[in-house]
């Protein structure tokens, strides 16, 4: 793949963008994650690319204000190569919101578990080792040390992830792009977009049921039972209704608050 | 002890809305930077800096994985600092404290997730906007607000005792907490579900079960998901190319077909 310059217009959005990718915990929440960060990260992406487009720029605010979870680190990365994906999107027309959806949900699974293992599986452990060796002497050094490893280093890598995220991006549409294969391309990354979905749907939705029916002599563990038909049923049928009634236009905030209600109703009465 | 609360207080807010808000590092608020930060507000930095070395070996095994923001080690660490060096006591006495505090913090903070994921609608709306300075402005504000509500517990609790604390989360119906937990391990559907409802393809929607299968009943980790995932990707781009070049094959076919045509006639 042919390396392309970056011009310095580009340059100046990415440079804000690495800035902005610290706030990958803006008004983080259990609802969407680290959405918020993700749209303010991507805003000097999207100002640039759109210009004057209001109604491609709404779209893609929109889509990037979607459930977003990764490791802060590789978030730079994925925001650098949406940069890419927008830009292309724009100019040519030749990706479209889906695909670009699809991409995003499968780099956050994987991303997330290999910088987990990396950053805090690792280098933290190294960090905090050194630093508490000096700390534990009274030796404010240590302190530093565990900042500096640490801290100080996802900073660094940010910085290159978010220009490698978009040179990336960009050679390898480029690629596909002349050969004609978008469609090919979109498919494979809904394939992998919704195969990713799922596996973190098994992983973190759960629906807590403690119910157990007592019938005569003998108990039954409600979740037991469902568990044993389907693990994680319950949480695959919530997914699929809120999906129903999402496509019927229901807004987030009152899935939401339907959700809180039926929790706190639920334990209320013994469900969970 | 109400000004060494308040100093505290202040350490505290500025150290949780600097890390993770403004930096996301989850560096700057591990004990082993808070712990001699209190200590030194406190007036005894080297028992800070020791604590800190104790406290980050407790916490170091104790934090959320996958991007979520860790158990709360931060208040634990400040408070475990506080009473030691306010009341006098021994290291000792201060790490003691350190761990349950440590889960008291976490289940009241656990109580505002709802609020703050009904708030995901709002920001959405903003976003569609398209004014990024308000946007961030905006969403900045609503930071301020996060760490506010523990600085206010933090405030009692150093100054009041951890006890009165304890009693009033032991006072709440148990309902309260399990409903709240329970609602917000579901509130993680609707961001999934959005996500789900944006990407779905009749053609390929099965996937999802594949994706979930492996988790559910293989216990596979995200990589090699991703792997597995990678290889039919591949796969069907190949197929796909292979079926968008015979399309065109026959269509440039039947246009020089056309072409001979015109020229025999």
């Amino acid at each position: 793949m042919e390396k392309r310059q970056i011009n310095k217009e580009e340059r100046k959005v990415l440079n804000s963008m690495f800035w902005r990718s610290h706030l990958v915990f803006n008004t983080f929440n259990m609802a969407k994650m680290q959405a918020n960060g993700f749209t303010c990260t991507m805003a000097p992406a999207i100002e640039t690319v759109y210009g004057d487009d209001m109604e491609g720029k709404r779209e893609a605010y929109i889509r990037h204000n979607n459930f977003f979870n990764t490791h802060a680190v590789p978030f730079s990365f994925i925001a650098g190569l949406c940069y890419a994906m927008e830009r292309e999107h724009k100019e040519n027309g030749s990706i479209d919101g889906q695909t670009i959806e699809s991409i995003k949900a499968a780099l956050m699974g994987p991303t997330a578990g290999m910088f987990d293992s990396l950053f805090f599986n690792c280098l933290r452990i190294i960090a905090a080792g050194i630093g508490i060796g000096f700390c534990s002497e009274g030796n404010f050094i240590g302190t530093i040390i565990f900042i500096l490893i640490y801290g100080a280093t996802q900073s660094i890598a940010k910085y290159f992830l978010t220009y490698w995220g978009y040179e990336f991006g960009t050679a390898f549409i480029d690629r596909v792009f002349s050969s004609g294969l978008m469609e090919a391309l979109s498919k494979a990354a809904s394939v992998l977009g919704l195969m990713m979905v799922g596996a973190m749907t098994a992983s973190m939705v759960s629906v807590p049921v403690t119910l157990t029916l007592n019938i005569g002599e003998t108990s039954l563990v409600v979740n037991d039972v469902i568990q044993s038909i389907f693990p994680g049923l319950l949480g695959v049928l919530l997914l699929f209704l809120l999906v129903k009634l999402i496509k019927k236009g229901m807004r987030p905030t009152q899935l939401v608050l339907g959700i809180l209600v039926f929790g706190m109703l639920g334990a209320f009465v013994g469900l969970f | 002890m109400v000004s060494a609360a308040l100093q505290i207080c202040i350490v505290y807010y500025i150290v949780s809305l600097l890390d993770p808000y403004i930096l996301s590092w989850q560096c700057i608020n591990r004990p082993i930077v808070v712990a001699p930060l209190a200590g030194l507000v406190l007036g005894d930095f080297t028992t800070g800096v020791i604590m800190g070395a104790a406290l980050e070996s407790i916490f170091m095994g104790i934090s959320a994985i996958g991007g979520s923001i860790p158990a709360d080690a931060t208040t634990a660490s400040v408070i475990a600092v506080a009473y030691t060096i306010l009341t006098g006591s021994d290291v000792e006495a201060g790490l003691a404290i350190a761990l349950p505090i440590g889960t008291v913090m976490a289940s009241l903070a656990g109580m505002l997730t709802p609020i703050w994921a009904s708030l995901a609608a709002y920001w959405e709306k903003l976003a569609a906007k398209c004014n990024p300075k308000q946007f961030l402005l905006q969403t900045m504000l609503a930071n301020l607000a996060t760490p506010l509500v523990n600085t206010v517990i933090l405030f009692f609790a150093v100054a009041y005792g951890v006890e009165g604390l304890n009693a009033f989360l032991a006072s709440l119906p148990a309902w309260i907490m399990t409903g709240l937990s329970a609602s917000s391990s579901m509130m993680i559907a609707v961001g999934f579900a959005i996500l789900t409802s944006m990407i779905w393809n009749n053609e390929v929607g099965c996937f999802f079960f594949l994706g979930y299968v492996l988790v559910a009943y293989m216990n596979m980790s995200t990589l090699p998901i991703a792997i597995i995932g990678i290889v039919i990707a591949i796969t069907m781009f190949f197929n796909e190319k292979r079926i968008i070049d015979l399309k065109n094959s026959l269509t440039n076919n039947a246009v020089a077909a056309a072409d001979d045509e015109e020229e025999f006639f």
